[in-house]
C-alpha cells in the first residue's frame, strides 16, 4: 500500500468532503412543526412503560396525548435513558420530556420546567435485616446505599451522604436487586417505586416510606421557550380542573392510593 | 506472506515516502478529522461547558486507574483460564472437551451484558461472592479467556500436519512434539491477535459499570449526571481509553511485522 502522497490526500479529502455534507445534511433536517417528540425512559411504571406490543403506556404517556391533543399536534413518544434526557433536550432531539422529573435548582439551569403537577418525596428501602430506620442511620462507614444515575436520589446521596458508600445504577432493578440480596444497605428512590418495589421483594427488603425530601414533578422544555411553557401551564391548570389527574390516578395507581391513604400520607397529584 | 507483499512491504524498501511526507500528510489526516468534528459539533450549536466537568478531574483519573487495575488482573486470570479451555479442548476425554468447547461458544455467542447481570445477581449472589470488585475481574477473565482460547486453539492448529509428522519421524514424544515444535509456533502466531484481545478487554471492562463498579466509564456518567452536560466528559473517556488501547495496537502492528520475516 503505497499510493503517492498526493493522491493520497487527495482521496482522503475527497472522502471527508463526502463525510461533512453527510453530517450537514442529516443534522439540518429539522423536525415537522406538527409532531410534538416528548423523550421519557420507558422504565418506570405505571407512569413510563410499555404494554406487552412495545406501544408506550402509564400516567406520563396519558399526559403527553392529551397535551398534544390540546396543542393540536401529533404526539411521537421517543424512549432515553433518564441520564440522557436532559442533553437529548439541550440537543434539540425532543420537544418536552414528561418522565417523572423532578423540578431542581441544578436542572433548572440547563432546561426550563412547567408547573409542577405532581409532589412526591424522597424515601428508603432498605433490605430486612438492617437496623436502618432513618435516612439519619444511613450516612455511616461501612453502609452501602444503591441510587439510580441521574435521580434526585443520586442528587441527595452526592449531598449529603459523607461516609457511607453510594454505589450509581443505571437500572432501577439493579439497585431494588441489590438491596434484596443484601449487597446494598438501603436504596435511596420516590415513594411510589419504593413502595412497588417493596411489593416485589416483600420477603427480603423494608420499605421506610416517610419521605426525608419533598419534591414536585415537571415538564421539562429547552430554555427560553416562554410561549410554549404558558402553553403548557395552561393546559396542566386545565387538566387538574377537568379531573384528569384523578383519572389517571384511579386508572393506574389504585393499589397505591389506597395504600398510601391507610398510611396518612396524601396522595400526589 | 507471499514473497510479492515482501518486496512492496513498505518498511523494507527504499521507496516509502519520507518522514516528512509522513508527518505531514498525517497532519492533514488529523485536521481533516477535526474539521468534520468540529463542523459537526458547530451544526449542533452545542453550549460548552468544560469548567465544570474539570472540576471532577479526580474522579476521572481514579476511574482511570481503576480501569487500569482491572484490566491488567483480569488480563492475567484470563491467560490462565483460556489456556485451561485450550487444554480441556484438546483433551481425549470428550465431556471435558465438549465442556470447553460450550463454554467458548456461550461466552461467544451471547452478550457481555447478559453475563454481567447473570453472573453477578445469580451465580456470585448462590456462591455468596460479595466483592462486587472481584466477581467484576472473573467475569471479565471468563469472558475474556473464551476468547484467548479461540486465538490459542487457531494458533495450534495453524502448524502444518507435515510438521507433526516429521517430528513423529525423528522420535519426538508427544509431549516433546508440543513443547518444541507446536507451542513456539503456535505462541508466535497468536501474538498479534492476542494483543488486539488485550485492548478488546480493556475497553469490554466498561460495561462492569452496570453493577456499579467504580471504573473509568461509570465516573464519567456520573460526571455527566451531576454536571448535566452531554459531550464534555466523553471526550476525556475516549482520550483514557485511547491511551491504554493505542500502544497496546502499535504493539501488535509491531508483533505482526516481526513475525512475517519468521515464516
Amino acid at each position: 500500500m503505497t499510493a503517492h502522497p498526493r493522491i493520497l490526500v487527495l482521496r482522503i479529502g475527497t472522502f471527508l468532503l463526502g463525510l461533512a455534507s453527510l453530517v450537514f445534511s442529516g443534522c439540518n433536517s429539522s423536525r415537522d412543526p406538527n409532531t410534538l417528540v416528548v423523550g421519557m425512559e420507558l422504565s418506570y411504571p405505571p407512569f413510563e412503560m410499555t404494554d406487552e406490543h412495545n406501544v408506550p403506556v402509564g400516567v406520563s404517556v396519558e399526559i403527553a396525548k392529551a397535551l398534544a391533543a390540546d396543542l393540536g399536534k401529533e404526539l411521537k413518544i421517543e424512549n432515553i435513558p433518564f441520564a440522557g434526557l436532559i442533553p437529548a433536550l439541550r440537543t434539540n432531539k425532543i420537544d418536552l420530556v414528561i418522565s417523572s422529573m423532578t423540578r431542581t435548582v441544578e436542572r433548572a439551569q440547563s432546561i426550563d420546567f412547567s408547573a409542577p403537577y405532581l409532589t412526591t418525596g424522597l424515601c428508603l428501602l432498605v433490605s430486612k435485616e438492617t437496623s436502618i430506620s432513618t435516612i439519619a442511620d444511613l450516612d455511616k462507614a461501612g453502609i452501602r446505599i444503591a441510587v439510580k444515575q441521574g435521580t434526585t436520589g443520586h442528587i441527595y446521596a452526592t449531598n449529603h451522604i459523607r461516609n457511607a458508600r453510594v454505589l450509581p445504577f443505571e437500572k432501577e432493578t439493579a439497585a431494588t436487586l441489590e438491596v434484596s440480596q443484601g449487597k446494598a444497605d438501603a436504596f435511596i428512590y420516590d415513594q411510589m417505586s419504593t413502595y412497588m418495589n417493596w411489593k416485589k421483594h416483600p420477603e427480603t427488603t423494608r420499605p421506610l416510606l416517610t419521605p426525608f425530601t419533598q419534591e414536585s414533578w415537571a415538564i421539562g422544555l429547552e430554555k427560553g421557550n416562554d410561549e410554549l411553557r404558558t402553553e403548557i401551564n395552561q393546559f396542566l391548570k386545565n387538566y387538574k380542573a377537568d379531573g384528569g389527574f384523578e383519572r389517571l390516578g384511579d386508572q393506574f395507581l389504585s393499589e397505591q392510593k389506597h395504600a398510601f391513604g391507610k398510611l396518612g400520607f396524601p396522595f400526589f397529584f | 506472506m507471499t514473497p510479492h507483499s515482501l518486496l512492496f512491504d513498505s518498511d523494507s524498501d527504499c521507496k516509502s515516502p519520507s518522514i516528512q511526507a509522513r508527518v505531514t500528510s498525517f497532519a492533514i489526516a488529523l485536521l481533516a478529522l477535526s474539521v468534520v468534528l468540529f463542523a459537526a459539533f458547530y451544526v449542533l450549536q452545542y453550549q460548552w461547558n468544560w469548567s465544570s466537568v474539570f472540576r471532577y478531574k479526580a474522579k476521572f483519573l481514579q476511574g482511570w486507574l481503576a480501569t487500569l487495575g482491572i484490566s491488567s488482573i483480569s488480563l492475567i486470570f484470563s491467560f490462565l483460564v483460556g489456556t485451561i479451555a485450550t487444554v480441556c479442548y484438546r483433551s481425549r476425554f470428550l465431556p471435558l472437551k465438549y465442556l470447553a468447547n460450550l463454554y467458548v461458544e456461550l461466552i461467544r455467542g451471547t452478550p457481555l451484558l447478559v453475563q454481567i447481570y447473570l453472573f453477578f445477581y445469580v451465580i456470585a449472589n448462590a456462591a455468596d461472592i460479595q466483592n462486587r470488585y472481584l466477581v467484576g475481574v472473573l467475569i471479565m477473565a471468563i469472558f475474556s479467556g473464551a476468547y484467548i482460547s479461540e486465538i490459542f486453539r487457531a494458533g495450534i492448529e495453524g502448524v502444518g500436519r507435515s510438521q507433526l509428522l516429521s517430528a513423529k519421524a525423528i522420535g519426538f514424544s508427544e509431549y516433546q512434539t508440543f513443547r518444541y515444535v507446536i507451542a513456539p509456533q503456535a505462541l508466535r502466531s497468536s501474538l498479534p491477535a492476542l494483543a488486539g484481545q488485550t485492548a478488546n478487554l480493556i475497553k469490554d471492562s466498561s460495561l462492569l459499570s452496570i453493577i456499579a463498579i467504580s471504573e473509568f466509564t461509570l465516573n464519567a456518567q456520573e460526571v455527566n449526571a451531576f454536571t448535566y452536560s452531554s459531550f464534555e466528559s466523553f471526550f476525556p473517556l475516549a482520550l483514557g481509553y485511547l491511551a491504554l488501547t493505542l500502544p497496546i495496537m502499535r504493539l501488535s502492528r509491531i508483533l505482526e511485522k516481526r513475525l512475517r520475516f519468521d515464516t
